[in-house]
């Protein structure tokens, strides 16, 4: 099923369309009858090239805003301001935030169907009882309002609903860092799961452990480039360096 | 095809769950409104419009059409924000939000529709075949509703003053449009301004058919086609223009 899972970059330089706020700008852009631009450019990656084939399991190591999210983003499809060729195949369950798209007025039940039919599968009623079981919410919980539960709550019911199918690639970025150590275990245990299944995984981490663990391949980022590609332990230790 | 359908469904039954949760009488509230605005522009302008004959049937066809304004176009403007989360996290074409946005008014509207058509006929509406014009005419108010809405919402994701201008700019619609008095109120050689308001040409068509039971003349229908056209072209031009800093600045 996997074997179709495929993502190549290349050359590829995104860009974040950042609006000058402030009075002056605007006064600016009127005055100007619109001569200046009004977006402000900011590089987030640069030539950034890399072929993933299936079942690689790809851990992504950088500081903060180097554009490790941003990367992700553009494999999801979510950003489109890049230049440069980028080719992604297979079903995508992207784990982009802690609390992805909940709705906090809607209670828990109601986001598992919203949500899983937002990303294109809605769920059965067996899929629901499985993505219940999995979070360990009870049902009285679940009967509530999202906007009433802890962090580590919300944090259980989004990763529940989204390791909920096998995907063909799996983006985890950064997600696992709440919640309870038990179901952080079982979190890697499932990610785990997926990978034996022979899913494509990008994985944004800070821990070392974690990224030995389940990674077969590091990619190291700084300041929008590639810094490193290859082997995991080379590339702790130049994300260890970068400090 | 069928997948894209599921997603604006799902996004239209959430909207109309979060429009109503927690409120004690939750879609009445649509019913509610119009009539506490007719009641009081009753009481207050009835004396003031005598000429206007069957006053609380005039108003109130116009009241229904300038909520489905108001509320569409302040719904819809700010869905992009409002679903920033969703955005930034799921790969959806983002137009899908202010699309569902329409539709959830839309719906909202045409469930209050059947008690406010017992109400109006309570006040002296007479059914007639003409009624069926109200379909093309509400496809027309939506698909302006929707253009003009993703130009204020685009650019209101830049700049957040726009929604606050609206607010301030939609009252002043309500009274140039002519929902309150009727324009025969107005000198005849000032009413070419009322008449440059787009909306009131809209608003002429609903009245037509609900008050005063005839069919929209030929003019009326050019200008609100056009309106709608030049409405949904300016918004996907907006929308194209500004799609691509639209991440960065939810």
């Amino acid at each position: 099923m996997s074997d179709k899972a495929h993502i190549v970059f290349e050359n590829v330089s995104l860009y974040y369309y950042t609006f000058d706020q402030g009075i002056n700008s605007v006064k600016d852009y009127v005055l100007k009858l619109g001569f200046v631009k009004p977006f402000v450019k900011r590089k987030v990656l640069e030539q950034v090239s890399f072929e993933v084939k299936p079942g690689e399991v790809v851990g992504i190591l950088g500081k903060n805003g180097t554009g490790k999210s941003s990367l992700l983003k553009c494999v999801a499809g979510i950003l489109k301001s890049y230049h440069g060729k980028v080719e992604v195949e297979g079903r995508i369950a992207p784990m982009l935030a802690i609390g992805a798209g909940i709705e906090m007025e809607l209670t828990g039940l109601e986001n598992i169907k919203l949500i899983t039919s937002l990303m294109g599968v809605p769920a059965s009623r067996e899929k629901i009882d499985e993505i219940i079981a999995f979070s360990e919410l009870s049902i009285e919980d679940l009967k509530r309002q999202v906007k009433t539960y802890s962090t580590g709550m919300i944090s259980r019911l989004s990763f529940s609903i989204a390791v909920s199918e096998n995907p063909d690639i799996l983006l985890v970025d950064e997600v696992l860092a709440v919640g309870d150590s038990g179901f952080q275990e079982k979190c890697m245990k499932r990610i785990n799961d997926i990978k034996e299944a022979g899913s494509t995984i990008l994985f944004v981490s800070h821990s070392p452990d974690d990224v030995r663990n389940i990674c077969t391949r590091t990619i190291c980022i700084d300041r929008g480039r590639i810094v490193f590609d290859g082997d995991v332990e080379a590339g702790l230790e130049v994300y260890r360096k970068q400090f | 095809m069928s997948r894209n359908r599921s997603i604006i469904k799902n996004l239209v039954v959430k909207e109309l769950k979060l429009k109503y949760k927690q409120s004690m009488l939750g879609f009445l509230w649509s019913m509610i409104t119009p009539l506490v605005f007719m009641a009081i522009f009753n009481f207050v302008f009835s004396l003031a419009f005598m000429d206007i004959e069957n006053y609380s049937l005039f108003v109130l066809t116009g009241l229904i059409f300038w909520q489905l304004f108001s509320n569409t176009t302040n719904q819809t403007m700010q869905s992009f924000i409002r679903n920033g989360a969703i955005i930034k996290t799921i790969q959806i074409p983002i137009h899908f939000f202010p699309l569902a946005s329409v539709i959830t008014e839309l719906v909202g509207l045409l469930i209050s529709f059947v008690p406010f058509m017992i109400l109006m006929m309570f006040f002296g509406l007479e059914f007639s075949w003409h009624f069926i014009l109200l379909i093309p005419i509400l496809a027309l108010f939506s698909v302006m509703c929707y253009g003009l809405s993703v130009f204020l919402g685009m650019l209101n994701v830049y700049l957040r003053d726009i929604s606050i201008l609206w607010n301030t700019v939609n009252p002043a619609l309500f009274y140039l449009s002519p929902i309150a008095y009727s324009i025969a109120i107005i000198p005849p050689e000032y009413r070419v301004y009322i008449k440059l308001n787009p909306l009131y040409h809209y608003f002429q068509a609903f009245r037509d058919v609900l008050y005063s039971n005839s069919i929209p003349e030929l003019n009326t229908w050019i200008y609100i086609s056009l309106t709608s056209l030049v409405a949904w072209v300016l918004g996907k031009w907006t929308f194209v223009k500004l799609e691509k800093g639209i991440i960065s600045n939810i």
